[in-house]
This record gives structure tokens, sequence and C-alpha cells, in this order.
């Protein structure tokens, strides 16, 4: 574990150097990351303060924090690999990548955080407009704050197996711009981005339990917000860690096959 | 050959402001708010002519500033000083009976469609330059038949191999009839069989249309076979412009010398004689000052038992090398070779 | 005259393009169908709870959703690829071939790559605007139907001259690319009435990012609610546009060539 360090160290180092050179495009991603959560937040904010101010169980202050706190969650897990991965088999980059004595998912996620971290800048003074903007409150319970912090790790991790082995389908074709916004399609079903899970169908419900996207999503939302009870916050880690390995398991199978596949054919 | 140029330009220059940055992240975060730049002479006063159907070879190290003067002669540049007049058009108002006239290749970059047969390209072309189909007819024919393009043109781009691709770009390039071509290393990459084939078409479209060439090549082949003259630049400048053959004597004016000997070398002290640059098995090869040749070999043949001697100009190659080894600019810096137009 | 014709041999190349990748037909298909499902699945989530927004009923939101598929197409089958290409070529310096070509660079750089495919969404425009104009029982009369493509013709030029002016920020920028993505999702805004959002976005996605125009205008005037002040405007801007989007690109190739650098 620890002996990544000095290598996500050089890694960090060099991302962050590329986004000051690529300023532009970082602030691109970072407001279309800004963008979605906030067109949702005013059309629930309008449906509720229409219907009198809730809709469910949210009111309309709820309304604000969940997309306020969804925004951040979004921002704090999002992962741009699978796009990236078509662009690097074409150019051959990924040729490159495969000659250092280290798995490419350390340079991409080190690249990640570094991102994260740096946009943090923008993300942060953003939240804080919307909130005084839309007037939000938030009174946080301790206990779910603290554990919010593992739970966002997780679920960041969970979605970067599972984006990254997504991102694999590039060994087969090159074409996935259809896979990837079906994916997106149905992360905005299931993982709470359109609206909170409790406002859907039973049935949408039910399936966002089977299904990982609500626990890379909604479950940290639901637990920034304190609106979860322990036994709901066990269950929501029990089925991070299990998503998480289950995509660890994935992404090695896939990376495994996608790897002798690229051997076999080249790009 | 002054008479009626096709390509003039008269103090030709081209200046590019680059941005410079020191490594490391705090330059990097500092050149988000204050950039260092820096000026680079990509082309530095350069003069020369072409007259209506001459090939001239264009020629100069990595950076010496030939794309950058191609790019301005077919009008993609504009020039930070100087004049330059082709078909007696100003290239950079890029006048569309100008960009009509004539044709820019370069090798390494490709301009066929990747997923449609290369016809296809063609028939774009000939919308662009809106090429009337009495014309359009006999100029695919033609080039068809000069290039061997038959087998190729109902295939897509992506599966011709790099030297067919090469050879349709070249025939896109030509469609619409170009008096002036800027070939910005047409054979780059390509085998030496394709290399030849498409030196064999130059010259053919040449002769046949009288069309006027510029090329650069980092092929001597290329140079040899097409260009009776030739014009050097390095680090912007104008080093040498006139026959290929008196390059030699201006920049290199050396010869080689091949001696043969009967008993083998025997230590004897060969240096004497010139600059020893190869020696195997008795052969010796000898650079020496052109002017001493009649001295030196007398020298050799009376003082060695010479069983074989020739006399050569040095091979091109040669040439072109010692002339960018021995040349080094006063006036630019060393580093500034990657501020080049390529 | 010239520039129909070459209009029309990009568009024969672009179905000859398309044709050796006929997956794509089915790829478009289903990408729009995805996108349908986003449109009518948050329609019927939001109207599970409320009867208007903003005051717009659902029909109307429908026809909404018809514009924003019919603008949405023109982007994806002409100016996305068009500008992407564009920009590709400036990274990899074969814009070079076009500018030596003897026609008007702009319109090369908009025509040069047509995504037939993509037409789908126009095919899925048609029936959800059909539906929603027989769900609120309008009859379109002949002045409504000129507004309605007048502000459609406008809007999509709006659109294009703004998507034009993005691209061509690539002669300075690397990786202006990304400026589709925030586009596309600054797009989405526009499945929404734009009175709905906070004063702020509500000029963002106005002005900045002429979303509005290019959606809620068309659909306010099938749904007869446009007013005849934002129907003036419209037209003005969409002529205003396009001709800062030509002084723009003009800027740009000067830059691009060393003019005025």
């Amino acid at each position: 574990m620890f002996a990544y360090y000095p290598i996500y160290r050089g890694y960090f180092r060099t991302s962050l150097m590329l986004m000051f050179q690529y300023r532009i495009a970082m602030l691109i991603w970072l407001l279309g990351g800004i963008i979605e959560p906030l067109m949702y937040l005013v059309i629930w904010r309008t449906v509720s303060l229409q219907q009198g101010g809730s809709v469910g169980s949210y009111s309309t202050n709820d309304f604000v924090v969940y997309f306020i706190a969804m925004m951040m969650v979004s921002h704090g897990t999002f992962t741009w690999i699978m796009w990236e991965y078509v662009y690097r088999i074409r150019m051959g980059q990924f040729s490159v990548m495969l000659l250092k004595p280290i798995h490419p998912i350390h340079s991409d996620i080190a690249d990640n955080i570094g991102y994260k971290f740096l946009t943090l800048t923008v993300m942060g003074p953003t939240v804080l407009l919307l909130a005084w903007f839309f007037d939000a409150s938030w009174q946080p319970a301790f206990w779910t704050l603290a554990a919010f912090v593992p739970v966002l790790i997780l679920a960041f991790l969970m979605r970067f197996y599972w984006e990254w082995s997504l991102a694999m389908v590039a060994f087969w074709t090159l074409r996935i711009d259809a896979m990837n916004q079906a994916y997106i399609v149905v992360t905005l079903f299931f993982s709470g981005k359109l609206a909170p899970l409790t406002l859907f169908p039973e049935i949408v419900q039910r399936a966002a339990d089977l299904l990982p996207f609500r626990w890379m999503l909604y479950f940290p939302v639901e637990v920034l917000l304190g609106r979860v009870t322990p036994r709901d916050l066990l269950i929501g880690l029990g089925a991070q860690l299990f998503w998480l390995l289950a995509g660890y398991l994935v992404m090695q199978l896939i990376y495994r096959a996608g790897i002798k596949r690229y051997a076999a054919f080249g790009a | 050959m002054e008479q009626n140029p096709v390509i003039h330009i008269d103090r030709l220059t081209k200046v590019y402001t680059v941005n410079e940055r020191d490594a490391g992240l705090i330059a990097a975060m500092r050149s988000l708010v204050k950039r260092k730049t820096r000026d680079v002479n990509a082309v530095d006063a350069i003069s020369f002519s072409v007259a209506e159907g001459e090939i001239v070879g264009f020629l100069g190290p990595n950076g010496a500033g030939k794309t950058t003067t191609l790019k301005m002669l077919s009008g993609l540049l504009h020039p930070t000083g100087g004049r330059a007049t082709v078909l007696g058009y100003r290239p950079w108002e890029r006048n569309r009976d100008y960009l009509r006239r004539m044709t820019l290749v370069m090798g390494q970059r490709n301009q066929l469609l990747w997923d449609i047969p290369v016809v296809d390209t063609f028939e774009l072309h000939r919308a662009v330059y809106r090429i009337p189909e009495a014309q359009y007819r006999p100029a695919v024919e033609e080039l068809t038949e000069l290039l061997e393009l038959e087998s190729l043109l109902q295939k897509p781009t992506r599966n011709l191999s790099l030297g067919e691709r090469m050879k349709c770009e070249i025939a896109t390039a030509l469609l619409h009839r170009p008096s002036v071509l800027f070939l910005d290393e047409p054979t780059i990459g390509l085998d030496v069989t394709m290399q030849r084939r498409i030196r064999r078409f130059i010259t053919d479209y040449n002769q046949r249309t009288g069309a006027t060439v510029l090329l650069t090549s980092h092929y001597m082949a290329d140079v040899e076979a097409l260009c009776k003259r030739v014009i050097v630049i390095h680090h912007g400048k104008l080093l040498y412009d006139g026959e290929l053959t008196g390059l030699a004597d201006r920049v290199a004016p050396f010869k080689t010398v091949e001696v043969k000997l009967q008993n083998g070398l025997n230590d004897r002290p060969l240096a004497q004689y010139g600059e020893l640059i190869a020696q195997s098995e008795g052969r010796i090869t000898l650079r020496i000052p052109k002017d001493d040749t009649a001295s030196v070999t007398g020298r050799l043949l009376a003082e060695l038992d010479v069983a074989d001697l020739t006399v050569q100009d040095p091979p091109i190659e040669d040439v072109i090398e010692h002339v960018f080894s021995q040349s080094p600019d006063p006036s630019v810096a060393p580093d500034s070779q990657h501020a080049n137009g390529d | 005259m010239f520039y129909i014709r070459l209009f029309a041999t990009y568009l024969r190349i672009g179905i000859l393009g398309e044709l050796e990748y006929r997956a794509n037909f089915w790829i478009s298909l289903v990408q729009s169908a995805l996108d349908l499902c986003v449109a009518l699945g948050g329609l019927a989530v939001v109207f599970n709870h409320t009867d208007t927004l903003g005051g717009w009923r659902q029909e109307e939101l429908l026809a909404l959703v018809g514009v924003y598929f019919l603008i949405g197409g023109l982007i994806r089958t002409i100016i996305r690829p068009s500008m992407t290409k564009f920009m590709d070529d400036v990274r990899q310096g074969t814009l070079d071939f076009t500018l030596t070509k003897p026609a008007d660079s702009q319109v090369l750089v908009s025509i040069q790559s047509i995504e037939i495919w993509r037409l789908v969404d126009v095919l899925i425009a048609l029936p959800v605007l059909g539906i929603a104009l027989l769900r609120l029982g309008a009859r379109l009369g002949l002045l409504d139907t000129a507004v309605f493509a007048v502000t459609l013709l406008s809007g999509a030029l709006i659109i294009y001259s703004f998507w034009l002016m993005l691209s061509t920020c690539a002669f300075w920028f690397v990786k202006v690319e990304n400026i589709q993505v925030i586009f596309m999702s600054m797009w989405q805004a526009g499945r929404w009435p734009v009175s709905i959002y906070p004063a702020w976005l509500r000029a963002v996605l106005t002005f900045l990012v002429p979303v509005a125009f290019a959606t809620t205008v068309p659909a306010s005037a099938v749904s007869g609610r446009i007013t005849d002040a934002s129907l003036v405007g419209t037209v003005a801007l969409a002529v205003a546009m396009l001709l800062v989007s030509r002084w723009f690109w003009r800027v740009g190739i000067r830059f691009y060539s060393g003019a005025s650098a």
C-alpha cells in the first residue's frame, strides 16, 4: 500500500501540471458537473413551491440541500475514463502506458484525485454560493458526517473500478458512445441524480436497490444529509463493499481479456 | 530565368513569438498569470526566385524554416516582413484564383477522408475546386495511369498502405491541375520503390504541364533525382542557392579518394595524405581538400603500392551534413531548434 | 448555388461514410431513444407530483421536448461533427488543407462532416411534436406556422453561430473540444422552459449560452404564448450572432496565419 505513495506523488505532480496547461478543459468539465444538478434543483424547488412547500418527505429546503449535496458527491466520484480510453487506444498512448511497470489504473486514480483537489477551489465556493442563494439550511448529525468520509471514499473507488471496467470495452470496439450514454441515462434514473429515489415509483426504487448506482451517489448524499438510520448506514456500507469487490474482480477480468485482445489485434 | 519568375520572394521574414516556461509546478502556476515570451526568427530575410517549370529542392535540417516558408508561399502564414509573389499573387491574401492554381502536399498529413473510397474524396475535391467535367475526367484518368491507381480508387482510405495513401494524396492535390506545387516531404516514410515511383511521377507531371515545383525532402535521392537547383537554408537564413552540383564545391570543397593497396596497409602513416574516413582490408577512403587533389593523388601513387584509385565528389548527404555541422549561426541561440514551423 | 452543390457533395459523402458503419444507425437509434427516455422520464417523474411547472402544462412541455430534439438533431447531424473535425484539424495541422481551398473557409468548416444517422433525433422529434400539438388541441394557422418556422430557423442559426464562435477559440486554446461537453450539458437545461430558472441562470441560458432561443422560444411559439417582442428579439439576435461569429471566425483565421499576432 505505502509502496505506491512515491508513485502517486509523482503522478499527482505531473497531472497537476498538465491540468494547468489545460486549464480551460478543467473548468469546462467542472461547469458540466455543476449545471446538471443545478437544473434538477431548480425544477424540484419549483415543483415543491408550487405544491405548498413539500413533495413527499422532501421540503423545499430539503430539495435544495439534496441537489447541492448531489453536486458535491457527483463531483467527488465522477470519472472521465470512459471517454478517455477510446482516445488512448486510438492514439497509441495505451501502448506507452503498458510499458510502464505499474498497473495503468493508478495513474488514472492519481489524475482524478489531483483534479478533484484542484477543482475544490471552484467547487467549494460554488456550493457556498448556491447554498447562500437558495437559502439552504443544513443541520447534519455528527455521526453521519463522520460516516460520510468512508462512504464517499468507497463510492469513489466503486465508481472508479466499475467505470474503468466499462472503459475497457474500448478494447473490443472504439464506438462506445451509445454504451456510455446508456450508462449515463441509467445512472440518471437509478442513482438519484434526477430526483430523490423516494419520489420514483415503487418499482424503480426496488430496482435501484439491486443496482450499484444508488450506492455510488444517492447513498452518500443521504448520509451527508443525515437521512439514514445507523442500520441503513451499515447496510449501505455493506452494499458498497460488495459492489467495490465485484467491481474490482470485474475490472481484473476485463482488463486481462482486454490486454490479450489488444496484444492480438493492436489498436 | 529571372525574366518572369513564378515565385519571387524578397527578404521574406517570419518571427514567431513562443511561450517560454521553466520546468516545475511553481513555474506552471506562474505561467497562468504571466507568460514569458521570446521571439524566434524562423525565416530570416530570405530572397530567391523560381522560374516557370523549375523543380527546386529546398533543403535544411529540421527547424531551418522550410515548412514556414512553404506555408507562407501557400498562403497559410502571414510573413512578419518582406515580400513574396507567386504567379503574381500575394499568397496570404488567399485569392481564390491563386488557390485554384497551386497546391500544397504535406507528406506527414493527409486530407483523404478516412472512411470513404478515394474516388469520393476526388469528387469532393472536384466540387470544392469547381473543376468542370470536361477537365475532371481526363485529369482523373491521367493521374490514375501515371500513379497506377486503378485498383485503389474504390477502396476506403483506411484500407490503403502508407505508400498507396501518399499516391492518392498527391493525385487529389493535383486534380485541379495546379501550376505551382509545394511539396513538403512528399516521400517521407515510404519505401525505396515507392519513393522512386513518386519521384518519377513528379518529373512526369512537371514535363507534361510545365508546373513549377518547390520541394523539401530529407531524402537526398529525391533531391538528386529531381532538382537541378537547390536552395539551402539553416536557422532561417539562406546559405546557398544554385546548382546542386555546385553545392559541394561551394560549401564542402573536398574530394573523396578511395585507394586500394596491393600489399595491405602495413601500418603506413596515412594521415599525412588527408582525413581518413574509412579503412578496411587494404582499402582506404580519404577526404582531401579539393585544391590538393592533384598533388595528393600524385603522392599516393608515387609513395604507395596502389592497385586502384578513384576520385569522387563526396556524397550529397555528407555535403549537407557538413554544411549544417560547420555553420553555427551567430544570431540565433542554439536552443531555438524547437521553434520551427513544423 | 456553388455552396448548395458543395453541401450536397458533403451530404453524399456523409451517407457513404455512414454506410460503411451501418451499426451507427442502431447506435444512434439507441442513443436517441435513451435521450427520449431521459426527457419523457423526467417529465413523468416531475408531473407525477405536480400539474404545472412554472406555468407550463405537461403537453406544452412535451412540445418543448419536440423542439429540443429537432434542434438537437441538427446540432448532432451537422454542427457538432463538423466542429469536432475542425478542432481536430487545428490540432493536427490538417486545417491547412482547408485553408488552401478556393472556397469560403467558414462554409467548408461548417459543413465538412455530416453524421446522417443523427437525423434519427429529427425523426423522433416530429411525432413528439405532433402528439404534443394534438393533446394541446391546437389548430395551427398559417401565421402560427410561419412564426414557428421563423423562430425555429432563428434558433438554429443562433445555435450554429454560437458553436462556431466556441470552436473558433480552438485557434488560441488547446483542447477546446471539451467545450462541446459543457455545451451539451447546458443544452439539456433547454429541455425545461427557461422561465423556471432563477434570473441569473435564465440570463446565462439566454445570453451566455443561447439555449433559450433555440428551445423555449420556438416552443412558446407553437403553444401560442410567444410575445411580439421575443419574436423580434430572436430574429434580431440570429442576424447579429451570424455577423459576429463571421467576424470572429475571420479574426481567428488571421490569428492562425499570424497576421495580427
